[in-house]
């Protein structure tokens, strides 16, 4: 009989369960990023200088903050009962920030030198690179919410993407040497945004219990 | 016998706690409650029901690390419960009908004895209040469009129109398009 099944496998949980396998997935899925990228793109050649910088923990803060704000939201999302979410605003605070950084950077640039902000280097694949990175995090977490009960599955799957994209992001800062804010603001978001799109289509599916 | 708010709680935390015999009385004080929240909303064509308690139950127990051992226990159970029903409107019927919700609306007798009577209150906080407000006064509360008019200090057309806007948000919010 089913019961009799069930109370068979009565392993106790801990408190703060929810929490604690979220940060542990987050965990997992971040190593597996952050062993990819020496094994691939390959990590900055001037790392150590680099974590001297300002601009290095500049990036790290940005996505560091939409990674968490994802990941909280997520948490939230995560219990049956969880109340009507609230906010969700706050998420467009860290990109606002950003936006005055680059709208800073930019008036102090003569506007013949624009282009080179905006494009740096890798323009052309930061976005992507994110968005790669983000797939073994966001499989972390789907794992992680193998155990939980979302009743919001469309807003819990952006919420686990954009959790997913921030942390990529932040990781892949140990790769990419790009220092303008403003290249951060179009290619570090862009390529978060599309990880937070793919986790709010895919949701419904892949969260279905 | 029905199990209280207070003992489900307590055996659900026992079961937490990794004490199996706590646990098997809490699958078991569930089944009777199970099955008259489903056969409530259900026509129960198939066994439907029973099906519906079961996969509550596997749920229930699978996914119990989000329950908080700070709220109460029922509304958690029957927030599950009513995640399954929803998923079998979806898988069963492709498109979830405004007139489908009425059953979910109905709300009374042991869940709000058992302090549960958040189900209505749930849904109806994830729609704009001045909607959540129109239904609540035609469709729970059974006034009329004249009185809930009146009551509010609303034209009927607007009365109307925010019951007719709010199920068409509620049957969306079913189908998992929010």
């Amino acid at each position: 009989m089913l019961i009799e099944t069930l109370a068979h496998d009565v392993r106790p949980v801990p408190r703060r369960a929810v929490e604690r396998r979220m940060a542990g997935a987050l965990a997992t899925g971040g190593l597996v990023a952050v062993a990819i990228i020496p094994m691939t793109i390959g990590l900055r050649d001037d790392l150590a200088a680099a974590l001297a910088g300002g601009t290095f923990w500049m990036k790290l803060i940005y996505t560091l903050a939409l990674a968490l704000g994802g990941t909280a939201a997520a948490i939230g999302l995560a219990r049956p009962d969880a109340p009507r979410p609230r906010g969700l605003w706050l998420l467009s605070v860290p990109v606002l920030l950003m936006a005055g950084l680059s709208a800073h950077e930019l008036l102090a640039t003569p506007a013949t030198e624009w282009m080179a902000l905006v494009k740096g280097e890798s323009w052309d694949r930061c976005a992507l690179n994110i968005l790669l990175l983000a797939l073994p995090i966001f499989v972390a977490g789907l794992w992680a919410f193998r155990r939980f009960a979302p009743t919001r599955l469309r807003l819990t799957g952006a919420m686990a993407g954009l959790a997913a994209g921030g942390l990529s992001a932040t990781l892949y800062g140990l790769h990419c040497p790009e220092a303008s804010a403003t290249f951060v603001l179009l290619w570090y978001s862009l390529g978060i945004a599309v990880a937070t799109l793919g986790g709010w289509l895919t949701g419904p599916r892949l969260l279905r219990w | 016998m029905q199990a209280s708010e207070d003992e489900l709680q307590r055996m659900m935390v026992g079961g937490l706690d990794g004490d199996a015999a706590a646990h098997r009385a809490l699958l078991r004080a569930l089944v009777p409650l199970l099955r008259r929240f489903f056969a409530r909303r259900l026509r129960d064509a198939d066994g439907e029901v029973d099906d519906l308690v079961q996969e509550t139950l596997m749920a229930i127990h699978t996914r119990r690390g989000t329950y908080d051992r700070t709220r109460p226990f029922a509304p958690w159970a029957f927030a599950v419960a009513r995640h399954k029903m929803i998923d079998h409107f979806r898988r069963h019927r492709q498109h979830l009908s405004i007139d489908g919700l009425d059953d979910i609306l109905v709300t009374e007798g042991f869940e709000a004895a058992s302090g549960a009577a958040m189900d209505v209150d749930h849904l109806l906080a994830t729609i704009p209040d001045k909607q959540a407000q129109a239904i609540r006064d035609t469709r729970v509360e059974g006034l009329s469009i004249v009185e809930a008019a009146e009551r509010r200090g609303m034209s009927e057309s607007d009365v109307k129109v925010s019951v007719h806007r709010g199920l068409r948000a509620l049957a969306a919010r079913l189908r998992g398009d929010l």
